[in-house]
């Protein structure tokens, strides 16, 4: 009987990774830091974490734990705080974490992950004597199975480090553009941030949510970053993808390039957006956008 | 304050062919330096601008970092020296990790070990990570704004839905955001004092890999209308316009 792990570090995410793992393991079992157990998981492994402690302060004795049970498969979310535990449990269990966009195969164990920001899809099979996964939403199809529910409570103390100061809320709200039918995306071909408004006014008559590239999310920090689309970033597979001011590189396209219907406004008329392009504009968009508006 | 930015030479993507097989030829392709790794260039610049000390880059990598014209450009960006580790660029995280501690061992005390959001290649998020647990130092991913505090440092961490604050011990290794800064562009000067910098060659042992490579292949192309227009504003909108509404 195989048995896919998993550790986890909140209870929504947690059960959604259990049903995704199912389709790894007979059995699944959860180490879960804080989150309590896990409806869909057979057994629970469930720590309490001290007060203010961060739940990375645990990767240690959580790879005890794990090499102590004689896990060989341990599946981690994508998660900022799921990657540095997954990259240091599998650190202390002397193995890198392996990236899965795709599985291919479980005996072998062979998957997929993007590599050169998205030009290329590399397959690997997982050699190592612990497979330690880092998988992304969508990776894995979710089996809906019922878990059996099992609790059992293991102590454990963390590891003095970093100490939590505070928490503080993102401001930026949430945003599915996974669900959207239409997006507009800008770039940097806007020059500043209240030009932002001339794509707001097109995307209002279109119907459709705005989103951006990553230096317009993370360089100048002008849209959050839930709304950057890329190798890096959100997915999406609308109907329509209008990109404005964007150069379409590689890294940009692997997030988008799955639309129907792929629409360009740029100045450059070498810009590589036009390679995958089926309607695209050469101009300038602060001339287009405000002509586009009144056309539409 | 003694500090490390790690960096990695990449092949940059636009001189990468994709053959009608859809591998990959990588053999024209130049290399230059990752672009998030040069934000931890900046980072660590900008701490011993303010409180003093010495900022050291290091690389596993392979050929492309024998050539004086990468290392050159790495040097110029802000580092007072450069160590060169030599192994395979494609090494998987715990492989170049391991290297890197080993390096790191050779280079007496360090108080801060800076990476960069994500090898432009890989782009795993995760050789900060692995390398942390290996040193058994405090370690964070994500930090999006630090500032030295006395003994410790005191940094920002991005999550998905939420900012922490956190109070780092050092010596600490920490994975930046791409946000954080905007690495400098270098000028003449700073390029030709970059000839002038210390580079040192060191061999490190990289365990066996985790995973085989079994293909590397470009994903399948979507076929696209390629209807380009150009002119007037008023009438391209008026054409774009028709199109989205045909749609
Ligand atoms: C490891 C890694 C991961 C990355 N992940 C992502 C990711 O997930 N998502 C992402 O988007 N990027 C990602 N990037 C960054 C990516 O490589 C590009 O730098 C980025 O996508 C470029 O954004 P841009 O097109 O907005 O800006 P630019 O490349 O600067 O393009 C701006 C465009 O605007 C045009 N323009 C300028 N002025 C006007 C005007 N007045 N009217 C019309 N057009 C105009 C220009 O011709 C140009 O084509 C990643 C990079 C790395 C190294
Ligand atoms: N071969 C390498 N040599 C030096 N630093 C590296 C190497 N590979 C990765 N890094 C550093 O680790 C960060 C994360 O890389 P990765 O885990 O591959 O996404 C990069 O931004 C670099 O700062």
């Amino acid at each position: 009987m195989t048995e896919a792990w998993i550790v986890v570090h909140d209870t929504d995410d947690g059960n959604a990774l259990a049903r995704s793992a199912r389709g790894l393991g007979d059995r699944v079992v959860a180490v879960s830091l804080g989150a309590g157990s896990l409806a869909d998981a057979d057994l629970s492994l469930t720590i309490d974490l001290a007060p203010g402690a961060l739940v990375e302060a645990y990767a240690r004795p959580v790879a005890a734990l794990l090499a102590e049970r004689g896990a060989t498969l341990v599946v981690f979310g994508t998660d900022v705080r799921s990657r540095l535990l997954a990259g240091q449990v599998a650190a202390h269990l002397g193995v890198s974490p392996v990236d899965v966009s795709g599985v291919v195969s479980t005996t072998p164990l062979v998957v997929m992950r993007s590599a050169f920001g998205g030009l290329a899809v590399a397959t690997d099979e997982v050699t190592a004597p612990v497979a330690v996964l880092v998988v992304g939403p969508g990776a894995l199809a979710p089996v809906d199975a019922a878990g059996e529910g099992s609790v059992e409570v293991v102590e454990a103390e963390p590891v003095p480090g970093p100490t939590l100061v505070e928490t503080l809320p993102k401001p930026g709200g949430q945003v599915d553009l996974a669900a959207a039918a239409r997006v507009v995306g800008v770039g940097r071909g806007f020059a500043a941030e209240a030009d932002l408004d001339l794509a707001r006014a097109v995307a209002a008559r279109l119907g459709a949510e705005l989103a951006c590239s990553r230096p317009i999310a993370e360089g100048v920090g002008w849209m959050p970053t839930e709304r950057y689309l890329g190798v890096s970033g959100a997915t999406v597979q609308p109907v329509l993808y209008l990109a404005i001011g964007i150069s379409g590189q590689v890294q940009h396209l692997v997030g988008v390039n799955h639309s129907k219907v792929i629409v360009a406004i740029n100045k450059d008329k070498n810009a590589p957006i036009f390679q995958h392009a089926d309607f695209g504009v050469v101009g300038d968009l602060y001339q287009v956008l405000p002509a586009l508006v009144d056309a539409l | 304050m003694r500090i490390v930015a790690c960096i990695k030479a990449v092949p940059q993507e636009q001189d990468i062919a994709v053959a009608p097989d859809r591998s990959l030829d990588l053999s024209r392709a130049g290399w230059k330096v990752g672009a998030y790794d040069l934000n931890a260039v900046e980072a660590g610049r900008r701490i011993v601008e303010k409180v003093g000390g010495e900022l050291i880059g290091l690389s596993v990598g392979g050929d492309a970092l024998s050539g004086t014209k990468l290392r050159k450009d790495v040097l110029s960006r802000g580092l007072d020296s450069l160590v060169v580790v030599a192994g395979d660029p494609s090494a998987d995280s715990f492989q170049t990790a391991s290297a890197l501690a080993a390096a790191l061992d050779g280079l007496g005390e360090v108080d801060l070990v800076l990476l960069g959001a994500g090898s432009a290649d890989r782009y795993s998020q995760q050789v900060g990570n692995q390398l942390g647990a290996l040193l058994g130092r405090p370690t964070l991913n994500q930090v999006d704004d630090l500032a030295v505090e006395g003994d410790h440092l005191r940094v920002r961490r991005l999550l998905e839905d939420a900012v922490q604050v956190i109070d780092v011990p050092l010596p600490a290794v920490l994975s930046v955001t791409s946000g954080l800064n905007s690495p400098r562009i270098a000028g003449m000067k700073d390029i030709l004092a970059a000839g002038k910098k210390p580079v040192c060659e060191v061999a490190a042992a990289m365990p066996g890999g985790s995973t085989r490579l079994v293909s590397l292949l470009a994903p399948e192309q979507v076929d696209r209308g390629h209807v380009v227009v150009e002119g007037a504003p008023a009438e391209v909108a008026q054409q774009l316009a028709q199109f989205l509404k045909s749609l």
